[in-house]
């Protein structure tokens, strides 16, 4: 009855001439079908969006306090300095994240590709993304025993190397306790980042590589001149994943230090949900959350923007 | 003449070899730490921190199961039965985007789409008063209902440009032999989109599992709690006793270790064959 797929188009031909209401009619099954995913994602991602929108505009806690205030909580935001000092830890972390995340997997993705075994490069893959089995929160968990001041790993290690002077309340400084959770997970790959990176590197044609062999090229110009430009595509998703998650995750912020000590790792994020579920100030939470928003929607485009006009030029 | 020698001595890898090596020592270090340490009692783990010893302490596996296990169950249930709505809701909807053209396709498509730009720290305190209101705080629907919808949005989109990927033949074929539309997509759609749907659950199974946030804001009965938040509680019960901790942290990456030894092969190859593009 309705088997006008895309690409048979003497059907779909047939169809679009048909008046609307005769078509919408004929397509009822397709909107029975989609009924339920589309009910789902308006309930529960559309209604909450526009609701944040419309509710930075008040004073709310959540029930019945519904007082409009128009734009105030967005000029709150601007002279607030816990929203200050959070947006720029904020921007620290994540450039520092960014990088890191970058790096790293593509550094060790670099190394696997070049294995001649093909038996270990697929190990080491396992090997590398083996670390996706320890649920997140056990990561964080475990970086808090490796800061701890008393029985720590890091002040053990150091106690071990004879460098008792540098042991240190990591967390509980508030001039080490940000470089702490920068480097927590450290060693560990970015799952997802790694394996869109390496399947760049995979996708690299092997005559390109030989060529280059031949023409005397080395490990570094090699990496500079043909594995880096080739992956600029899975690079730059890497980057913009790395820097959306890391913008809208606050868990580590949560569990780790709660913003402190002080406000020397208090995000953005963190702040929402404390205004949120501790002051039950929902209004200014959804301030908070649109100004993220648009950051974040900003630094995406651009970053495209960036990443493709270097592309063509 | 030097680039000959390496090659036929065969350890042109060394170097890498060398640079993995460290690496992946640094890596799983902490992990091997960490069941060293879930083997030993408070007093062997004060005197001897980096070394196993003697006793092993299997008592501290028994005490950490019997708060544990629940909490495990529980994400089981919750992320089991997410996964399972979300690739049958995915796939018919992808299917649907795929294969038909129909009025308003485009702006309901768009609807979907749109929302990978949405954080879901935009949405999560108006989120809450909505499923609070709705009465669901406390139960698993919270979890579910937002977990599916959220999921929907990524799953949908990959299980479309996978069915679109499929050739026009095929369907021919079906439609030829006479096949309703129902039966093309059980009996030939589905099976052939096996590894995007088992991508789908994969990632699914990950984003759920691991999620803390929400389920911190909607369930406060322990025995409802998901793993992520359990474990949050009986950190913090057992922050001293480091034998048990531990031993309940092993425990708790049990679960998807299985998962991972099973699915690893097709999610890595799945992933790295390049079908993600920026």
């Amino acid at each position: 009855m309705f088997r006008s797929a895309t690409r048979s188009s003497s059907y779909s031909l047939l169809h679009s001439r048909a008046p609307l209401p005769r078509r919408l009619w004929r397509a009822k099954w397709l909107y029975l079908a989609l009924l339920v995913p589309v009910t789902l994602l308006l309930l529960f991602e559309w209604l909450p969006a526009f609701s944040a929108l419309y509710n930075s505009l008040y004073i709310w806690n959540g029930g019945k306090v519904h007082i409009y205030v128009g734009l105030e909580h967005y000029e709150r935001l601007l002279s607030d300095r816990t929203f200050r000092v959070a947006l720029s830890n904020l921007v620290g972390f994540v450039i520092f994240r960014v990088v890191m995340q970058t790096v790293l997997p593509f550094f060790a993705a670099e190394m696997i590709i070049n294995l001649r075994s093909a038996r270990w490069s697929y190990w080491w893959k396992i090997i590398f993304v083996f670390p996706m089995v320890v649920p997140t929160i056990l990561n964080y968990l475990i970086w808090r025993f490796i800061y701890n001041p008393q029985v720590g790993l890091l002040n053990e290690g150091l106690e071990l190397l004879g460098l008792d002077a540098y042991t240190h309340a990591w967390l509980g400084d508030p001039l080490t306790a940000m470089w702490a959770l920068s480097f927590v997970r450290f060693p560990w790959l970015p799952t997802l980042q790694f394996l869109i990176i390496l399947g760049g590197l995979q996708t690299i044609p092997h005559e390109v590589h030989e060529s280059a062999s031949i023409d005397g090229a080395g490990f570094w110009r090699r990496l500079f001149y043909i594995d880096i430009p080739m992956t600029r595509r899975q690079i730059t998703l890497a980057m913009i994943l790395t820097m959306l998650f890391m913008t809208q995750r606050f868990d580590l912020f949560l569990v780790m230090t709660d913003g402190g000590p002080g406000y020397s790792t208090m995000v953005p994020a963190l702040q929402l949900f404390q205004s949120a579920f501790s002051f039950l100030e929902f209004g200014y939470a959804s301030a908070i959350g649109v100004v993220l928003f648009v950051g974040m929607l900003a630094l995406t485009v651009i970053n495209l923007r960036v990443s493709s006009g270097a592309a063509a030029g | 003449m030097r680039k000959r020698l390496r090659y036929s001595l065969g350890n042109r890898d060394l170097p890498f070899q060398a640079v993995l090596v460290c690496f992946g020592f640094v890596t799983f270090f902490p992990l091997v730490l960490v069941v060293i340490t879930s083997l030993k009692s408070n007093t062997q783990f004060y005197h001897n921190f980096w070394l196993p010893e003697l006793p092993f302490q299997l008592g501290n596996y028994s005490s950490a199961f019997r708060i544990i296990w629940r909490y495990i169950v529980n994400s089981v249930l919750y992320s089991g039965t997410t996964i399972c709505l979300i690739a049958a809701i995915a796939s018919v909807a992808g299917y649907v985007f795929a294969r038909f053209r129909f009025p308003f396709k485009t702006v309901i498509f768009l609807a979907f789409i749109t929302l990978i730009m949405v954080p879901g720290v935009l949405t999560l305190a108006p989120r809450f008063v909505l499923v609070r209101d709705l009465g669901m705080v406390n139960t698993p629907m919270a979890l579910i209902s937002v977990w599916v919808s959220g999921g929907l949005v990524l799953s949908t989109w990959l299980m479309r440009s996978y069915f679109e990927s499929l050739p026009q033949e095929l369907f021919d074929a079906a439609y030829v032999d006479g096949a309703a539309e129902w039966q093309v997509f059980t009996y030939v759609s589905v099976p052939l989109a096996r590894p995007m749907i088992a991508t789908v659950a994969m990632t699914t199974l990950i984003g759920t599992w691991n999620d803390l946030i929400w389920p911190l804001v909607t369930i406060t009965d322990k025995s409802k709690m998901p793993l992520a938040q359990g474990l949050m509680q009986f950190s913090s019960a057992y922050e001293t006793d480091w034998g048990t901790l531990f031993a309940g942290y092993v425990i708790s990456s049990i679960p998807l270790l299985c998962v991972f030894a099973v699915a690893m092969r097709q999610f890595i190859s799945g992933l790295t064959s390049g079908a993600v593009k920026a």
